[in-house]
């Protein structure tokens, strides 16, 4: 799966997951997501489990934090580092 | 790693460089006004006005070095300010040194518990990087921390050293962790400046209860943009933390947080509000020590985010304490819920909580131990986190599957949209008033009595508390969308709100000079404000505190207290009130207690004796000798003369200028016994003048009142219900009509009974002085009453009560000399009581107060010989 998969898949997700109605433009790759409230504490989990899922790979706990998931290009950096 | 924000000096243009010293002279400006802001007010102790200025100094040179000396210099700056704070090392006591005035060996002394702590620190540092596996290292810091805990738990064993404990648990009761964790993960740099730096943190010397800084957020902001941006941001934040502990201080001296006191569901409401309230002291010196931080380059988050406008538990959660809340969620929280996510997620979402709670409780514990000496096992304290947990964890499940409103354009809101968080914040608002009063009362009997206050609401009263919600209300839909400022988005280029230097920098230096110029303003545009502002500057006890120190102070000679009631003295140093244990005996009639004869001991820190007749005072004789005028002075603990020496308590001052000055030649000696007892009531001030008083032959009685009477006599009358001990015949009629009327029984709670007896004190003063003055007729003794005043008016009511009190006594047919001038010559009226933790009156006060009383006895009881001054006597 190449770099754009990974930030159209998770996009998605978030997309349907929290921010249903709104324009998916708006959503770039470097929209803060955690600094702005869109991925609360709990909401990191759940996207820890879906990209667990999808992904087929293992976060640890001291890995579910910002520089990891703030934006899409965040995600995607680390679920490439973590398949690799 | 540090990144680099700057240019190196060569790549700047000359106008960039002018602009660049413009900026820094402006957030140099600003930082020194906060200083002397802090210094002006005496915020928080003279420890913090000298750390400020520490922290001017070192932020200038701070700046002024090259990036990579930065984090080094801070490392040392934060080891000399821990060093000279724990040892109270200040520029006396260099000067002293310097003059000769100290040995070196006591400056010497003076390195001490800061040395101590350096080492303790930079030992557990060490351990921390042993080249032994991890799991080793953490056993060895346990293995140690084990140790430091059982020799805090027996500080007394080093008591130069006491200090020292607080601000080392402070330090590293929490960091160690956080530290161990980000070591254990490798997820931030290490280093010794970093590490000390961030252990030995500049402002935690002055704050036992210092925010948990995470190790990672420490070092990922350390100059992660642009100066100007990071500094103008601590001084604002810093501006912030010192008008909220004004606002703190405002809250804490005005609002009606006595329970014992709350006679109406209003009063009630405004105790809840002021309970809540009181935590901007918490969250103001948290703004303080974060921006003071930012001052050095510490990018830190913003901490306490408008938190009194949270719409939900889970939003107050994120809110209020984010170090907090990101140290459980690191700790416990996560390592918890991925544990237990095979689960599904809403049974590792529940125990995942429900655990984090616990460890806050449990935590919140472990930091008071190290802060007071004992652990906080309490199941208020318990029920309270659990109680905020389940809260928490119920709205986090509602968001997890009803889903929370997020949207991308927090432009696009909608008056209706505006309306429900407004809404939801008053709700929140009100919930946590309740939830939070129910955690600040002493026990749970006070909170059934706060509880008991507002049974009987009127329509006024329910209109004005709704008058609030809506203000909260407004608020809300104001700034409950505004969301917390943080620079952590930093490093993954994230957008952050367009910053200002100029009109920031502006706003700050108006806001200090404005906090700076309304004392003076103020008290001479309003001189009736100057009472109103020293109350703010002093950091005193207010009167709820005084009352509870004085009740506390009585509390072991209440033999039959049925209640375990949770009063400690606050900062009162060990042995301060011990003696009273020996100085007073119970007493199974309606008296409760006398002082035990030819005793001594020390009381309020001064040596304390009582004479062969259970009085505090010199030895007389029971009968009265030839040509002597006897008077005998009723009274409680300040007439007593708590915390002076015998011979500095204003009857005996009296007496010596009575016998040195001979006011009326038929008598060639003088005594005035002190058959005042602490705590006495006005009733037992009266019942002890016709159960041992007149058995002395005395020529008149002094009865002294004050306005905080009240208190004893709620207390004597809830301690004789509690005891069952009858009233005497005479004053059996009037205490149980009060008593049934007030509908008091002594199976109620303390605080209960003495609210309900709140409203009949007036009464009973009426009749205790018509029958003081009966009695004396009775006994052809001449009756006085004297109004002693308070020697600092916590309470701001002193002037009401005196009115009372002087009109029931003139009605009564009493002479009055009023008292309340004695003290009028001392601005600083703090000189007038013996500590912060003890109200009574200094050494100075009885000097004011025996000068009065003579000036106004000797014409009432002697005539007035033309060279006496006029006395402050006013006749019925």
């Amino acid at each position: 799966m190449n770099p754009q998969d990974i930030k159209a898949t998770v996009k998605t997700f978030i997309l349907n997951e929290y921010l249903p109605g709104e324009d998916p433009a708006a959503l770039t790759d470097t929209t803060p997501l955690m600094t702005t409230g869109i991925l609360d504490s709990i909401a990191v989990l759940k996207v820890v489990t879906f990209l667990e899922g999808q992904f087929g790979i293992t976060i640890e706990p001291h890995e579910a934090v910002l520089e990891n998931l703030n934006t899409l290009s965040d995600i995607e950096r680390f679920v490439t580092s973590k398949k690799a | 790693m540090i990144p680099h924000v700057e240019q190196p000096i060569g790549a700047r243009s000359m106008k960039q460089r002018i602009f660049g010293f413009g900026q820094f002279a402006a957030v140099a400006i600003q930082f020194g006004l906060i200083a002397l802001v802090v210094d002006s007010w005496q915020l928080e102790s003279q420890l913090l006005a000298r750390l400020m200025w520490l922290s001017f100094a070192g932020f200038i040179i701070h700046h002024l070095l090259p990036l990579r000396f930065r984090l080094p210099f801070f490392a040392m700056l934060s080891l000399l300010a821990v060093v000279m704070g724990v040892g109270h090392l200040g520029p006396n006591v260099g000067m002293a040194w310097f003059t000769g005035k100290i040995t070196t060996a006591s400056f010497l002394y003076h390195l001490v518990p800061g040395l101590t702590l350096v080492g303790i620190g930079l030992g557990l540092i060490g351990v921390c990087h042993l080249p032994i596996r991890f799991g080793a290292r953490v056993g060895l810091v346990a293995l140690i921390g084990a140790g430091l805990t059982f020799l805090r738990a027996n500080s007394h064993w080093f008591p130069d050293v006491t200090e020292m404990w607080i601000i080392l648990g402070s330090m590293f009761m929490f960091r160690l962790m956080v530290y161990l964790y980000d070591l254990r993960h490798r997820t931030a740099p290490f280093s010794l400046s970093r590490a000390i730096s961030y252990f030995f943190l500049l402002p935690n010397v002055c704050f036992p209860l210092f925010p948990v800084v995470d190790y990672k957020t420490f070092c990922s902001t350390y100059y992660n943009e642009d100066w100007p941006r990071i500094y103008q941001t601590g001084l604002k934040w810093m501006l912030r933390g010192v008008i909220q502990l004004l606002l703190y201080r405002l809250v804490y001296q005005y609002a009606p947080l006595d329970v014992y006191k709350l006679s109406s569901a209003l009063d009630v409401a405004g105790c809840m509000l002021g309970m809540y309230l009181l935590y901007l002291h918490i969250s103001g010196t948290f703004h303080l020590i974060v921006g003071l931080l930012l001052m050095f380059g510490f990018n830190l988050p913003e901490t306490h985010h408008l938190y009194y406008l949270a719409t939900s538990f889970t939003d107050f959660w994120r809110r209020i304490n984010i170090y907090w809340k990101d140290f459980v969620m690191k700790l416990f929280f996560y390592p918890t819920h991925f544990k237990l996510r095979k689960m599904g997620t809403l049974w590792a979402l529940s125990i995942a909580t429900l655990i984090t709670f616990l460890a806050t409780w449990l935590l919140h514990s472990w930091q008071w131990f190290w802060i007071r000496g004992r652990p906080l096992l309490d199941w208020k304290d318990f029920s309270f986190w659990i109680i905020l947990g389940v809260l928490v964890l119920v709205t986090a499940i509602y968001e997890t599957t009803r889903g929370r409103k997020r949207t991308l354009r927090p432009s696009r809101v909608s008056l209706r949209q505006r309306l429900t968080v407004g809404l939801k914040a008053a709700g929140m608002f009100s919930l946590m008033c309740i939830i939070w009063a129910y955690w600040s009362c002493q026990s749970w009997t006070e909170f059934q009595a706060l509880v008991d206050a507002a049974s009987r609401p009127t329509l006024r009263e329910l209109m004005i508390v709704f008058g609030v919600l809506v203000l909260i209300c407004l608020c809300g839909m104001v700034w409950g969308w505004s969301s917390r400022e943080t620079s952590e988005g930093r490093g993954t280029q994230a957008s952050r709100a367009p910053f200002r230097f100029w009109p920031s920098a502006i706003a700050v230096t108006a806001g200090a000079v404005c906090l700076l110029a309304v004392p003076s303003v103020a008290t001479r545009m309003i001189p009736a404000s100057k009472g109103f502002i020293a109350r703010l500057h002093s950091d005193v006890l207010n009167a709820r505190d005084m009352a509870q120190q004085r009740r506390g102070y009585y509390e072991e000679l209440d033999v039959g207290r049925t209640e375990n009631w949770a009063w400690h003295g606050a900062e009162e140093p060990e042995g301060w009130s011990k003696g009273k244990m020996a100085f007073f005996r119970g007493r199974s009639d309606f008296l409760l207690r006398d002082i035990i004869p030819s005793t001594s001991t020390v009381l309020g820190g001064a040596p304390t004796t009582s004479n062969s007749l259970g009085l505090r005072d010199r030895e007389y004789s029971k009968a009265k000798a030839a040509n002597t005028y006897r008077i005998v002075l009723l009274g409680a603990s300040n007439d007593m003369g708590t915390g002076v020496r015998n011979d500095q308590t204003y009857e005996n001052l009296v007496e010596d200028n009575l016998n040195s000055r001979v006011p009326d030649a038929r008598y060639s000696r003088y005594e005035v016994l002190n058959l005042a007892v602490a705590a006495d009531s006005i009733l037992q001030r009266v019942l002890r003048l016709e159960k041992e008083g007149f058995e002395y032959q005395p020529d008149a009685a002094i009865l002294s009142v004050t306005a905080v009477d009240e208190q004893f006599v709620a207390s004597h009358l809830r301690q004789a219900l509690i005891q069952g001990v009858e009233p005497p015949p005479g004053y059996r009629e009037v205490v149980e009509s009060v008593v049934r009327r007030a509908g008091v029984k002594g199976k109620m709670p303390a605080v209960m009974i003495e609210r309900r007896l709140q409203p009949y004190y007036t009464e009973l003063c009426r009749w205790s002085f018509q029958r003081f003055a009966q009695q004396c007729a009775q006994h052809g003794v001449h009756p006085l009453v004297i109004y002693r005043p308070a020697p600092a008016d916590f309470s701001g009511q002193e002037s009401a009560g005196r009115t009372k009190l002087i009109e029931l006594a003139r009605a009564a047919g009493l002479e009055v000399i009023d008292l309340s001038p004695a003290f009028d010559s001392v601005a600083d009226r703090s000189k007038l009581i013996l500590a912060k933790w003890d109200d009574h009156t200094t050494a100075l006060g009885h000097r004011l107060l025996a000068d009065k009383l003579y000036e106004g006895v000797v014409p009432l009881l002697f005539g007035s010989p033309s060279n006496e001054q006029t006395s402050s006597r006013q006749k019925p």
